[in-house]
């Protein structure tokens, strides 16, 4: 015979089918998102695991100086196949105005490596056509069949493409950030490519001869690569073998026999083994702390909601102390009746599981999609349905309710029959009442309605906590991103920074500007190799003495300078501290001592004198990279600059987090609102009820609907606004935390701001959402019948 | 005639509390029930007669002395032995009912039924207790005879050895009490159950077969009752 008690679970869900609906829905949301994210990720991963073979992705590429000769490529070509894939970079114009609205990169159609998928439309097939990219189509609004201006010609948009090796579109791959928005990686028939008279960067694809298997092997393959081409390159192919070719310094007759190959002489600027590649890497590493993150997020939420129904349950028990006491008495064992009252979470959940997953793998899957295809490049996909999508969204929330609700289920089933038949569950050593301070009379009956649903309200402070976290990130992350663009432009440098290919010209002769202002300077780029992140690119400035753009007046020894105060945030550094920087693609470091903090945002950092700087790097005396300005330059031929950096380059990275993320943080508000008003209607819900009999009895006594308000909902107020404001600081802190460990895996650094108003509106939404709550709840405690008190059954 | 010794209370006794608050409810209790019979435990409110229940029925332990079941004695059962005696043996009938407010009548004597093995049959069980009508109504729809005929069946559905009562009567009317009496005699001679009952009411020692006076903790009179009534012919 199967346990009669099951016919109670339905009806007790009938009886309470509001508490059950808005659990049931709440946590149908949450795995619904967790299994939109889960499917969606994994489909796309997939997707990109696939494209390595259907797209031939490279095994890396490298950029020359100058076009490499036959000869040159047959040397280097002894590991690996290399493919031409030059580019040129050039400026889009979306609506003829002669301005300059976006970057974009030039491609010609490739065809052995790095392939296009083609998202809509086709390929470019003669000249006036073009395929872009369909993020920044996206973004920019740029349609199939549009006309838009590249370096000012018209030309046709016939295809949108998602390039296999720009699925996050980084212009260069030590940026800051990506930015999908200003940059543009495009395609054009080859013909047409060749006829654009821009300048071409000569960079090559390869694929190694070996297959490696993993990142170690990878890095190791492309380290010593990197230092082969490096040689060849310098040696015009005649070795690879560094030590021999720097002995060349110094032997003369070697360094003629090099000379042979002058034609072939070139230079690696760049070398980007895929494993590090931004452009490639950053939207799967995202992509799977997007899931970690949903995740934790999904099991805070459903340990929230399991403790809310072990509370529910913990009463039920309380309120059929008898029932189980007799149950026991009569032989029911303790293990029956704690079967019998977990059966109600666990079922719950298993229904919120299914309607979860069915609203994952179908609206909230497309949702999620939408928000990486937002965000990146990415190619097509097929939905794949997995297990530990399963695990996470079904197996895990079913176990999570299973622990709480046992531990708390089971010691509260623990006592003996006797002490349920006398109603007496108080698991308390305590004989008397807690004594209370002598307040007035309500403010005791408050204190003393706090102390006896203690459990139900220290629920409500961690609900409270998880929603204010979600609104800490909702408001604060915009306003993070507002506050750096709004100050970065107060404590620039200066507003164009030109880096020059050379300081002096073909002829030998040093590049000057007539610009009012222009101020010679040095940098150079290293990286980090310990810290918050290894590997993270620094910029090293030179500044002249008694620079109008660096205001350092401090006399610097050797190997002291200043660092930027994101550098000393990120890295948690102090003046005294010894830093240790080293070249890109070589093994040289530098050592620094930090002398003092430079109040600037753009960036992480080093500053020196210029003819320190030049010492330790091995310049000559004069040498220098290039001028900053306030006003733009237009006396320096632009074939002799490199590059040049603005205030926009340096603000990409939160236009970019601002097009990514800042859309849904206004949805995250919204959610946030409506899971307050539910967390909090389930909470007060079964507080209220817990004391309905008391409220019964104090009406039969003469309190007025207003006086029992007064106990009852003034008290949770009190309980709300106490834990918003507790829970406001814990959220900015728990920002902070995650703030930086986010940060850790990028290039750069913010600091996260929230205004005063930024954590008024925080508690403002928080009471608001209880402010609605707290009028049910009135509507409630009216309808509790005076009856209630005088029933003499259970 | 001599009947069988089923129920052994041997120097039990038990207090509560410790120090200046101490109290001792049973002081050394000695007497013996026979299989069958139909005991009453009589005294005033404080005289110990819920607690000796208490302890008959496995929830609750002596400080000293025994009880014995068919001679197996409780105090060397464990909780697991505990709750299988209990399953097995007993049956409980409270005075305020305890059933089940979300099952309906038959459903709450099923839950009785659910532990035996060999449980009566639910409908003609239904029939006797004058229950089939209201078979589908809830607790909340039952008056207080109907609720307590009910917490009847489900304690002898399963068809108990012993079927202990804390005050059956003692939420209900003149009239009603006398149907419920009835009802637990009936179920005494039909299912041939020992049945303990535990009552303040002095008349009702007139329809058992044995009637046991407490007072203080102790027994006061240990009374066989060779003329018992039947319970409508009660009066009080």
């Amino acid at each position: 015979m199967k346990s009669p008690l099951r016919k109670r679970i339905f009806r007790e869900v009938r009886k309470d089918w509001k508490k059950y609906i808005v659990l049931t829905l709440l946590m149908a949301f949450m795995i619904a998102l967790a299994s939109g994210v889960n499917v969606a990720n994994d489909s796309m991963m997939a997707a990109i695991d696939e494209s390595y073979e259907k797209y031939n992705i490279e095994s890396g590429h490298f950029e020359l100086k100058d076009q490499a000769t036959p000869e040159l490529l047959e040397k280097m070509s002894k590991e690996i196949t290399i493919y031409e894939q030059f580019y040129k970079d050039s400026v889009e114009d979306f609506d003829g105005d002669g301005k300059e609205e976006s970057s974009v990169r030039l491609f010609k159609i490739r065809k052995d490596v790095n392939l296009a998928c083609i998202m809509e439309g086709r390929l470019p097939e003669k000249a006036g056509e073009i395929a872009i990219d369909r993020n920044h189509a996206t973004n920019r609004k740029i349609k199939v069949g549009d006309i838009i201006y590249i370096g000012g010609e018209a030309t046709e948009v016939v295809g949108l493409v998602s390039n296999a090796d720009y699925s996050t579109l980084y212009k260069k791959n030590s940026d800051f950030m990506f930015n999908a928005v200003d940059f543009d990686v495009a395609l054009l028939e080859e013909n047409a490519w060749e006829e654009k008279s821009l300048g071409v960067v000569y960079e090559y694809a390869y694929k190694s001869k070996t297959e490696l298997k993993n990142d170690s092997e990878k890095k190791e393959f492309s380290d010593k690569l990197m230092e082969h081409l490096a040689v060849l390159a310098a040696t015009g192919g005649y070795t690879d073998d560094k030590d021999l070719a720097e002995s060349a310094r110094n032997d003369q007759a070697l360094m003629m026999e090099i000379l042979k190959n002058k034609d072939s002489i070139n230079e690696l600027k760049d070398f980007v083994p895929e494993y590090a590649n931004q452009a490639i890497h950053f939207a799967p590493n995202d992509m799977g702390s997007d899931k970690s993150l949903v995740g934790v997020l999904v099991y805070v939420f459903i340990f929230v909601l399991a403790f809310v129904f072990a509370i529910t349950t913990s009463n039920t028990i309380t309120s059929e102390s008898a029932v189980i006491g007799t149950l026991r008495a009569t032989g029911y064992t303790r293990g029956e009746l704690v079967r019998h009252y977990m059966l109600l979470p666990i079922l719950v959940t298993l229904l919120a599981s299914v309607i979860g997953n069915i609203l994952g793998y179908t609206y909230f899957k497309d949702v999620c999609v939408d928000l990486y295809y937002n965000s990146y490049s990415l190619m097509t996909y097929e939905t794949r349905w997995n297990a530990s999508a399963f695990l996470v969204t079904t197996v895990l929330p079913c176990i999570l309710m299973f622990i709480v609700n046992i531990v708390v289920i089971y010691r509260k089933l623990r006592l003996s029959p006797l002490k349920f038949l006398r109603h007496d569950l108080s698991t308390s050593k305590r004989k008397k009442a807690r004594r209370l301070p002598s307040w007035r009379f309500m403010n005791r009956f408050r204190l003393r309605i706090l102390l006896n649903n203690m459990g139900g309200y220290l629920i409500l402070f961690c609900g409270i906590a998880f929603v204010m976290l979600l609104l800490a990130f909702s408001t604060g992350l915009p306003e993070t991103l507002n506050h750096y663009k709004d100050n970065l432009g107060g404590n620039l440098i200066c507003n164009y920074q030109y880096i020059l290919k050379n300081y002096e010209d073909e002829e030998g002769n040093e590049i000057t500007t007539d610009q009012e202002g222009a101020e010679k300077y040095s940098v150079t780029s290293l990286e980090t190799i310990d810290g918050a992140h290894v590997g993270e690119e620094i910029s090293v400035y030179g500044f002249t003495e008694g620079s109008r753009y660096v205001h350092i007046s401090e006399e610097l020894k050797d190997n002291e300078v200043w660092i930027t105060s994101p550098y000393k945030k990120k890295f948690r550094l102090k003046e005294g501290d010894v830093i240790t920087l080293k070249e890109k693609y070589e093994n040289t470091s530098y050592e620094f001592v930090v002398k003092g903090v430079y109040d600037y945002d753009g960036g992480l950092a080093v500053f020196l004198p210029q003819k320190n700087f030049n010492k330790i790097f091995g310049h000559e005396e004069s040498a220098f990279s290039g001028y900053f300005s306030q006003e733009a330059i237009h006396d320096i031929d632009s074939e002799l600059i490199y590059s040049v950096i603005t205030l926009d380059d340096i603000m990409s990275i939160a236009t970019q987090l601002d097009h990514s993320m800042g859309g849904m943080m206004d949805m995250v508000a919204y959610v946030c609102l409506i899971m307050a008003v539910l967390i909090m209607y389930l909470l007060t819900k079964i507080i209220i009820e817990k004391n309905s009999n008391s409220i019964s009895m104090i009406k039969v006594l003469g309190y007025e609907n207003g006086e029992i308000n007064s106990l009852y909902i003034l008290l949770t107020s009190i309980v709300v606004v106490f834990s918003a404001l507790a829970t406001a600081a814990l959220a900015i802190g728990g920002l902070y935390v995650i703030f930086r460990i986010y940060m850790g895996s990028l290039n750069g650094w913010f600091d996260v701001y929230v205004s005063a108003w930024g954590i008024a509106k925080m508690i403002l939404i928080l009471v608001i959402s209880y402010a609605i709550v707290a009028f049910f709840d009135m509507i409630r405690i009216k309808r509790i019948p005076l009856a209630d008190a005088l029933k003499n059954v259970e | 005639m001599t009947k069988e010794e089923f129920l052994t209370v041997s120097n039990v006794c038990k207090s509560f509390g410790t120090g200046d608050s101490r109290q001792e409810v049973l002081r050394g209790m000695d007497f013996t029930v026979a299989k069958g019979e139909f005991c009453v435990l009589l005294g005033p409110s404080g005289s110990g007669k819920s607690t000796l229940l208490n302890i008959i029925g496995g929830i609750d332990q002596a400080d000293d002395g025994y009880i014995a079941i068919a001679g197996d004695k409780l105090r060397e059962m464990d909780e697991k032995a505990l709750t299988r005696y209990r399953r097995k043996h007993l049956g409980y009938v409270f005075q305020l009912y305890n059933l089940i407010p979300n099952l309906n009548v038959k459903e709450n004597i099923e839950v009785g039924a659910y532990l035996s093995d060999k449980p009566l049959d639910i409908d003609e069980l239904l029939n006797t207790l004058g229950l089939w009508e209201h078979r589908y109504k809830l607790p909340n729809q039952l008056s207080g005879g109907q609720q307590q005929r009910t917490s009847i069946g489900r304690a002898i559905v399963k068809n108990p050895d012993i079927l202990l009562c804390d005050e059956p009567t003692g939420a209900l009317d003149y009239n009603t009490s006398k149907e419920i009496l009835k009802l637990i005699e009936d179920v005494n001679q039909k299912y041939g159950n020992t049945i303990i009952m535990v009552t303040h009411n002095n008349a009702i020692s007139d329809m058992a077969d044995h009637t046991i006076k407490l007072r203080d903790g102790k027994v006061r009179k240990n009374i066989v009752n060779d003329h018992k009534i039947s319970a409508m012919e009660l009066d009080w």
